[in-house]
């Protein structure tokens, strides 16, 4: 444990104390001297972002209900935390026994976002934990990580000791389990890493080797560790009606960014667009039934008092028995306070009828995703939406008293032209005027119109893997297109920051090359990379030229077919040659049906069982 | 029908740390957890009837917290500290609960508050002298502090009398002790007006003896604890309950 009457004075001069106490309901705390597996579940975010992360709670829970192992969280502490922590000689710990991560036998971190990784060096440089794997002994912990960034792991390959690829909950007791056996007799953190090697689904980046050729481009990776597999298969659950799901939650004292019962529906979506990293990552569909989610709800308001249950996938509204679902729960829960909320929503009449019955008296802001200004380009996108869904949807919102809108966008996508960018304007320019449109006695409220651009950042295992991001200065150019056009003052536009977005994409795709320029990075002090107001892009290109690190030619090159990626050893379940049909028909604008209507043979039936496909 | 209930609990350790909100955030699901039949505001955003009197700022214990909740349907007292004392967290625990049968919310009988607060001060001669300085700032008619006030932007300084709102101010010598040279640590209790009806913080009364009895007082290692809650009635002070 940590010098307790030290962290006692430090809290007292950092903001948001409540994030190191630990002690929530539902947390647990075990003695640590009884266990045989010591696991500290990472987070390279601040507490109240990474208490927001579903996969958290239920590996916590799912781990915790092994008798013999201890899983404890830790944070990325704020700047003001961390300061103090340096000065007073504290070294990061986890928030249930106040035990120093290098303690634990795994440190085990979520990679949720590129913008976290120096938030990892960081983290562990804080717990006295050597950085690069070939640096760590045997009795270090090993350091592995797992989430839809771990499907490219090659830019902190030399930070991980493995990746765990696919869904946690089948994979994680297998690995401790076999962890627990060379524990007793006796640990070899080589030996270990060999057999742990033969998991399906665990990747041990120091097991391969990568050829470049003259371009810099990828000539091969080839194992370089007899036995170990060429290709690594994302692990997946079957049936989700039959997976561990957690029937308590850690109830924060503080207010977290998500702070409600989430109650996950299905996983995967059979929608295609092509921008959509997560589609493609966790597909099959796979949905739970609506009797098990019942229970679930259930056991969860009763272990959490939460006051809203929100039904979270990547696409809520497409889950088959809907409305049934929502008519349960609140007739179950209406009485009790407990309100029912969906996160995402289609532009369509069924999901705004549900919606009209869940938020019967609040009427908080809606928000839509046309993603692209232009019908051309929403169908380059596969983002199966037409003008006339968003009238439909906007006309039947104000009708219903919504006043507040909130639209968003992608800038920066393939073929994009002026014109399509011209479209967001026009878009907003509609929904005001069919405000206005309206009898003046009809409408309700005042008419609020927010236009939000993003800068498109082209993602591995999606049928845009292979495009050059626009640059910094193109997307400048394109933002001050639009600020300039559209000047009203019911409609605002705002817009994410290029530079973040290059950064992202540089991170992204790219290769092992890269993890020298993070740890560069993180030592001239950048961390907390994706807070814009913490974010420092000139630290980030001066550690890139110290480095030898060209960022253009992660982020804006285009590749081709045939070059290797440096995720390519990484099998989704999804065919190379349905990600490349699908860029082909993007650039002609060819749309592809939801699979639900019918198969599109991307392969994921032929490596998976179930599912719907 | 007595459907009000006044509850005193504690607010104690780490959990000090938490806010206001996030307090009754915590009661709420506690409350819902146990199946407190507790009653919801009408209007377009119901919210359970739950007031907690006189909110202690961030970083303060309390041994002595009042709340009061309205109630549909009555829960007998004993069942109700028990199911909720099950489900709070460590540091925060029922200590007793009433019934009450008045229109008047609980913050309208709170009056004083009674703290003790512990610190290092460094420039001591000895406790006797202390004593005699605390003795003689009480004597005086008026005692001023600087307080900032918040106009939108615009921030002004005032000076504000806070003789009235001090009550009672002693040191605990038997939690006091000399650490090294002038350097003492040094234990007080203070009774300071709290509500509605005046205000002042156990803070700016550290700010009044640091300028009257010229003390050089380490903020860092400043604890205050809230010990009691006070009712003033005809000139008495008297427990809340």
């Amino acid at each position: 444990m940590i010098d307790i009457s030290k962290f006692d004075k430090i809290l007292k001069k950092v903001e948001k104390p409540a994030r190191y106490i630990g002690m929530e309901k539902n947390s647990v705390k075990k003695n640590l001297e009884q266990v045989k597996v010591k696991f500290a579940f990472a987070f390279p975010d601040v507490y109240d972002v990474g208490m927001s992360h579903l996969g958290l709670h239920i590996l916590y829970n799912l781990l915790n209900n092994e008798e013999d192992i201890a899983c404890e969280r830790v944070f990325a502490p704020w700047i003001d935390m961390e300061e103090q922590m340096i000065k007073e000689n504290i070294p990061l710990f986890t928030l249930e026994n106040k035990e120093p991560i290098s303690n634990f036998d795994f440190i085990g971190f979520t990679l949720q976002y590129e913008m976290s990784y120096t938030n990892i060096i960081n983290m562990l440089h804080l717990g006295g934990i050597p950085i690069l794997s070939k640096d760590r002994k045997d009795t270090d912990p090993l350091v592995i990580a797992g989430g839809p960034c771990a499907y490219n792991p090659e830019p902190i390959a030399d930070i991980f000791d493995f990746f765990v690829l696919g869904e946690g909950e089948e994979i994680i007791l297998e690995i401790l389990n076999l962890y627990k056996e060379h524990k007793e007799r006796g640990f070899s953190k080589c030996e270990f890493l060999k057999e742990v090697s033969q998991i399906e689904g665990v990747y041990v980046p120091q097991f391969y080797e990568v050829y470049y050729k003259e371009d810099n481009t990828i000539d091969r990776m080839i194992p370089i560790v007899e036995g170990v597999p060429e290709k690594i298969n994302k692990r997946i659950i079957k049936n989700l009606n039959n997976s561990y799901y957690p029937q308590k939650l850690i109830i924060p004292f503080i207010e977290i960014v998500h702070d409600r019962i989430s109650l996950e529906i299905f996983r995967g979506c059979t929608r295609g667009c092509r921008f959509c990293q997560a589609g493609m990552l966790y597909r099959p569909v796979r949905e739970k039934d609506v009797d098990t989610l019942l229970n679930l709800a259930e056991k969860l308001v009763e272990s959490t008092g939460y006051e809203d249950i929100s039904l979270t996938s990547l696409s809520s509204c497409d889950y088959s028995q809907l409305q049934l679902l929502v008519a349960e729960l609140m007739k179950r829960y209406e009485e009790k306070h407990i309100s029912i909320s969906l996160p995402s929503l289609r532009l369509d009449s069924f999901s705004l009828g549900i919606l009209r019955d869940i938020e019967k008296v609040r009427k908080t802001g809606l928000t839509f995703a046309p993603e692209a200004g232009s019908q051309r380009l929403r169908d380059v996108i596969n983002k199966g939406v037409t003008e006339e869904d968003l009238e439909r949807a906007v006309t039947f919102a104000f009708s219903e008293g919504w006043s507040t809108i909130k639209l968003y966008f992608m800038i920066g996508l393939p073929t994009e032209t002026q014109e399509d960018l011209l479209g967001i304007k026009k878009l907003g320019y509609k929904v005001k005027d069919m405000f206005f449109k309206m009898p003046k006695e009809e409408r309700k409220g005042n008419l609020k119109i927010t236009l939000s651009a993003s800068c498109f950042v082209p993602k591995p295992f999606t049928p845009f893997q292979w495009v050059g991001q626009n640059s910094v200065e193109e997307f400048n150019e394109k933002v001050k297109l639009l600020k300039n056009e559209i000047r009203d003052n019911k409609i605002t536009f705002n817009y994410h920051d290029p530079k973040l977005s290059y950064l992202e994409a540089v991170l992204a795709r790219g290769d092992r090359r890269l993890c020298k320029a993070i740890i560069r990075a993180w030592e001239k002090g950048c961390k907390f990379d994706g807070w814009s107001d913490i974010f420092d892009f000139s630290k980030w290109m001066e550690a890139f030229e110290e480095t030898g690190i060209d960022g253009d030619f992660y982020a804006l090159r285009e590749r081709s077919f045939e070059e290797v990626l440096p995720w390519d050893f990484i099998d989704i379940g999804i065919t190379k040659e349905y990600l490349i049909k699908e860029y082909k028909k993007a650039t002609n604008g060819q749309l592809t049906r939801d699979c639900r209507l019918g198969c599109n043979n991307c392969g994921i039936n032929r490596s998976f069982l179930g599912g719907v496909c | 029908m007595l459907m009000n209930l006044w509850i005193k609990f504690t607010k104690e350790n780490y959990l000090k740390y938490i806010s206001h909100l996030d307090l009754m955030r915590m009661f709420q699901r506690t409350f819902r957890r146990c199946n407190v039949p507790i009653k919801y505001s009408q209007g377009f955003n119901p919210q359970p009837r739950m007031t907690i009197g006189n909110p202690l700022a961030l970083g303060i214990e309390s041994s002595e917290e009042f709340m009061e909740i309205e109630l549909y349907k009555k829960m007998p007292v004993d069942e109700f500290i028990n199911t909720v004392n099950k489900e709070l967290p460590q540091g925060i625990k029922i200590l007793d609960a009433k019934y009450v049968d008045s229109k008047s919310s609980i913050s309208s009988f709170i009056d004083w508050s009674y703290y003790e607060m512990q610190f290092v001060v460094n420039n001591i001669i000895d406790l006797t002298s202390l004593k005699i300085s605390f003795q003689k700032l009480l004597e005086k008619d008026k005692l001023t502090i600087e307080k900032e006030k918040r106009k939108g932007n615009k921030i002004t300084i005032q000076e504000k009398d806070v003789r009235p709102f001090i009550g009672n101010l002693t040191i605990s010598e038997e939690k006091s002790e000399k650490i090294s040279g002038n350097k003492y640590l040094i234990t007080i209790n203070c009774l300071l007006k709290s509500g509605d009806k005046g205000n002042l913080k156990p803070t700016d009364l550290l700010k009044v003896i640091e300028k009257y009895a010229d003390l050089d007082i380490d903020s860092d290692t400043v604890e205050i604890k809230r010990l009691r809650i006070y009712s003033e009635i005809e000139n008495r002070i008297e427990p809340l309950m």
